[in-house]
């Protein structure tokens, strides 16, 4: 039975992977982008980040793009494993398969 | 963790709308400045060609130039600032182009170029999904290789 995700269940970090689950996993996303996205301002979008890598979801990378810093995320495979599982657990509460505790 | 079908329902709602949205962007990323920019020179050179049809080759040829230029620079900003790494665009575009060599196969009823085509959008995904890790060397020998050596035998064999 998939187990739900208290990390990922919250509405912004959810919106966050599945952004990051629908691109190709060697594809990344940049920062400012992701913030316009998903409507969010720098701090809580920083702060839904950390919470993220902090579990090992996602990776962050700064990087400079002609001299310009820019800060990349993408999800890792642990994400991408931990997004398909909750999602599989949301859908099984909606057809009624699962019990939550 | 407690969780009823209707906070499921929204968290399924939530996570489909965050998915469109980042393809949307993705893809208005990487297509919509080019579209916008042959549609616009496709626009001007066939209308022009209406009004002038004894200048077509030259109207042609100069929208060409334009398109190509601003197109390099449209890549650049694409590859080098853009908001996604790019990788899937890289391969997009080399699939792309090969369905432009079957196209062109079609066309000109050339069963060797639409073998090629096929045979060239086959390596890329291999490349893609297979062979992650050396992506970019796998194009080079096996994605360029292959171009060049089909380059080098039409202009050998076919003049």
């Amino acid at each position: 039975m998939a187990q739900l995700d208290n990390i990922i269940h919250q509405t912004v970090r959810l919106q966050i992977m599945s952004s990051l689950v629908s691109l190709d996993q060697r594809e990344r996303v940049n920062f400012t982008t992701l913030r316009k996205l998903l409507k969010l301002t720098d701090g809580n979008l920083g702060a839904h980040l950390n919470k993220l890598e902090q579990a090992g979801y996602i990776e962050i990378e700064k990087t400079f793009v002609a001299r310009k810093p820019q800060t990349f995320i993408f999800a890792t495979g642990k994400g991408r494993d931990a997004f398909t599982e909750h999602t599989t657990a949301l859908q099984q509460i909606i057809q009624g398969t699962k019990n939550n505790d | 963790m407690n969780v009823s079908q209707d906070d499921a329902r929204a968290s399924l709602s939530t996570i489909r709308d965050a998915r469109i949205q980042t393809q949307r962007a993705a893809i208005s990323t990487y297509a919509s400045p080019m579209m916008i920019l042959w549609g616009t020179l496709w626009i001007i050179a066939f209308i022009a060609t209406h009004l002038y049809i004894e200048h077509g080759q030259h109207i042609f040829t100069a929208m060409n130039v334009v398109g190509i230029a601003v197109s390099a620079i449209i890549f650049y900003q694409l590859f080098l600032l853009a908001p996604f790494s790019g990788m899937q665009c890289n391969a997009f575009i080399s699939t792309a182009g090969m369905f432009a060599c079957v196209v062109m196969g079609l066309w000109f009823k050339s069963t060797f170029m639409i073998v090629l085509g096929l045979v060239m959008t086959g390596v890329t995904l291999v490349g893609f999904y297979l062979l992650t890790s050396c992506y970019c060397l796998w194009m080079a020998m096996m994605g360029g290789g292959s171009l060049l050596g089909a380059g080098l035998y039409i202009r050998v064999r076919w003049r």
